[in-house]
């Protein structure tokens, strides 16, 4: 029992792209380059990644999205039944083409699992499937074609399901499928935990899902029927406050818990992000407790993501020789 | 004609700052050269003066009677006064209601003050531009102080609330002096959050002590658990969206006896195109119960949601179910 592994860590999916890929997806979307040479520079930037955070010392791999612009365009360029949007403002000076539901979705062919296995063949390593909520692809997209916002996200469901499931037969033993968009309605949030459950109810493999930004208190502790093995959770950036909701109401799921803030320049320290742990320590038990940081990092440079995620480590480290202290010999 | 002058249509929020179209991304580039110092901020104001100058063309071309600046130069709904009042800073990202869509939340760091000329010079603009009657905007105060992260001057919501309402009706005397007839109060907290509501009327009275007509816009959300008592607001109009969900609102318009309501008809977030007779029949159900001169009809929010050239199809049916309901051809 005492060699279970505790406080395993990880990090959201997204990494920041190097310069040469930033560089040549530009070049593509002007017709310079061919999607060949884009996707051979997308392979290295995957294969560099995978060195690094097996290097920092994480436990648990990402492919790092060296391939995908936004995580609901990327699979709604893939999936029949979408079109392209025009551009909308996110905030500040950043636009993104939100994508129409413009007829009945369908997947012509899987859209991550080809990644999957490139990435998980170059290291030995678990590495995550990384799939979109259907309640979050709905949210963040323009819906012409269902009647209602429900209908729409179980249609999205039935086609995430079938890439979960070939996720998991490609070998994907965790398989995260995040939603970020949760809370957007919280009067809504049946609909996210019906959609979800179409996507879960025949993996074996660990199910994932991330959650971040808005306000997670009006969803608590109703969250904890979506139907996943483990809830990921921005909190540095939300100064833990969401650790005393579960002092009401327990938290029933393991914790993969963001213990650095990923929309600042500014590193933690270690310490910092140790005391970070240390507070999910006091609702999660080591073995269900995963540190990370708060969010995908593809707003971070390369060597700024870097340093976060050796804060993680260093951070997990430092708590388990602290644990292992503890256990009577 | 008399009957098309008596039924306005108008337009609330921000209009799309870019487009998809080759040319229409020159505020975009702006902001990127001034963030690497290739241009200083007068070479941006020209363009943003520029660009605030083609969304009042193109919304005078399409035919909107009361038009706004489109506040081109607004990065969310607070950025203009977190920017330019002492005691408030921009402070982390968070998402804005149900939208993929981010703002600076405010951070209260001391008394909040205010010259009141936040908005006065991009006013100017606009009015000088416009052919039409431009009406001005400001955020709702209890939207403002609800979402503020952190406030170390004030110790409640009432008082935070309050302050902000005084700093506003600053904003709107201003605005007055400087010719501003009509001034738009964008308040989504107050259908989001309807239990504030006796909070917000206190809120209200403060504004309207500048002496300029207010135009409560709430959207979003329904109105429909507080919407007899908006009635009481010390505004002359509420904008209320009966189009984009559920809403018993528009059987319940005759609870309105002096205000002119501002009726959100075309869905602002979603590119769904209604068509013109979709949109007249709610605007015929709406003429049952409000006679026309004070009736006047928008999108359900801002029409920056929307990508540039859907946002003006949705002007397009805006204005033609609007002549198509009181009888004009098209």
């Amino acid at each position: 029992m005492t060699d279970a592994p505790i406080l395993l860590t990880t990090t959201v999916g997204s990494f920041g792209k190097p310069e040469y890929l930033q560089k040549a997806r530009n070049q593509f979307a002007k017709g310079k380059i061919s999607a060949s040479e884009l996707h051979e520079l997308e392979r290295k930037a995957t294969t560099e990644w995978i060195r690094i955070q097996e290097e920092i010392g994480l436990d648990i791999l990402v492919d790092g999205e060296m391939y995908r612009g936004d995580m609901v365009a990327y699979f709604a360029d893939l999936l029949d039944g979408y079109k392209e949007g025009g551009l909308v403002r996110s905030y500040g000076n950043r636009y993104y083409h939100k994508p129409i539901i413009a007829g009945k979705i369908s997947r012509p062919n899987p859209m991550t699992v080809d990644w999957f296995r490139y990435a998980q063949s170059l290291t030995d390593r678990p590495v995550k499937g990384m799939l979109t909520g259907p309640y979050t692809m709905l949210d963040w997209s323009f819906n012409e074609a269902y009647p209602t916002r429900r209908d729409a996200a179980l249609a999205l469901a039935e086609v995430i399901r079938q890439e979960a499931e070939d996720l998991e037969a490609a070998g994907a033993k965790y398989i995260q499928i995040d939603e970020p968009a949760i809370h957007a309605r919280p009067e809504e949030i049946d609909i996210a935990i019906e959609a979800m459950g179409i996507v879960t109810q025949n993996l074996k493999a660990k199910t994932v899902s991330h959650i971040c930004y808005g306000d997670f208190a009006a969803i608590y502790p109703r969250v904890l029927a979506l139907p996943v093995d483990q809830l990921d959770l921005a909190m540095a950036n939300y100064e833990y406050r969401w650790l005393d909701l579960f002092d009401k109401d327990p938290f029933t799921r393991e914790l993969a818990i963001g213990i650095v803030d990923v929309h600042k320049h500014e590193l933690e320290s270690v310490d910092e992000a140790a005391e970070g742990i240390r507070k999910g320590l006091r609702y999660v038990s080591a073995e269900r407790l995963y540190p990370h940081p708060d969010c995908g990092l593809k707003t971070r440079t390369v060597e700024e993501t870097v340093a976060k995620c050796r804060v993680v480590v260093e951070a997990a480290k430092k708590v388990r020789a602290e644990l292992r202290a503890k256990v009577p010999a | 004609m008399r009957e098309v002058r008596s039924m306005k249509t108008t337009v609330i929020g921000a209009f799309p700052k870019i487009s998809d179209e080759p040319g229409g991304q020159e505020l975009r580039r702006a902001l990127h050269r001034l963030d690497r110092g290739e241009i200083d901020a007068g070479a941006l104001d020209a363009v943003v003066e520029q660009v605030t100058r083609s969304a009042i063309a193109e919304l005078e071309a399409a035919g909107i009677d009361v038009i706004n600046d489109g506040q081109i130069r607004w990065d969310d709904a607070f950025s203009p006064f977190a920017r330019s009042w002492e005691g408030v800073s921009r402070g982390p990202l968070e998402r804005f209601y149900d939208n993929n869509t981010y703002f600076r939340q405010p951070v209260i760091e001391g008394p909040i003050r205010t010259g009141g000329r936040t908005l006065v010079h991009d006013y100017e603009v606009a009015r000088a531009t416009a052919s039409r009657p431009v009406k001005a905007a400001v955020c709702g105060p209890l939207t403002f102080a609800t979402l503020t992260a952190e406030d170390r001057a004030y110790g409640s919501l009432e008082e935070r609330t309050l302050a902000v309402a005084d700093a506003l009706a600053d904003e709107i005397r201003g605005l007055g002096a400087a010719g501003a007839t009509l001034v738009d109060v964008e308040e989504p907290a107050l259908v989001a959050l309807p239990q504030h509501v006796e909070l917000a009327r206190e809120a209200y009275l403060r504004l309207a002590s500048a002496g300029v007509d207010l135009a409560l816009q709430t959207y979003f959300f329904p109105a429909d658990r507080i919407l007899e008592f908006l009635a009481s607001f010390p505004v002359a109009q509420v904008g209320i969206d009966v189009r984009s969900r559920d809403t018993t609102a528009l059987r319940r318009l005759d609870a309105f006896r002096d205000k002119t309501l501002v009726l959100g008809v075309v869905d602002a977030r979603n590119t769904r195109l209604e068509s013109k007779a979709e949109v007249a029949a709610l605007i015929e159900q709406a003429l049952k119960l409000v006679p026309a001169e004070r009736l006047w009809v928008a999108p359900t929010t801002g029409l920056e949601y929307l990508p540039h050239d859907v946002a003006s199809k949705k002007l397009a049916v805006l204005v033609e179910a609007s002549r198509a309901a009181v009888g004009v051809p098209a």
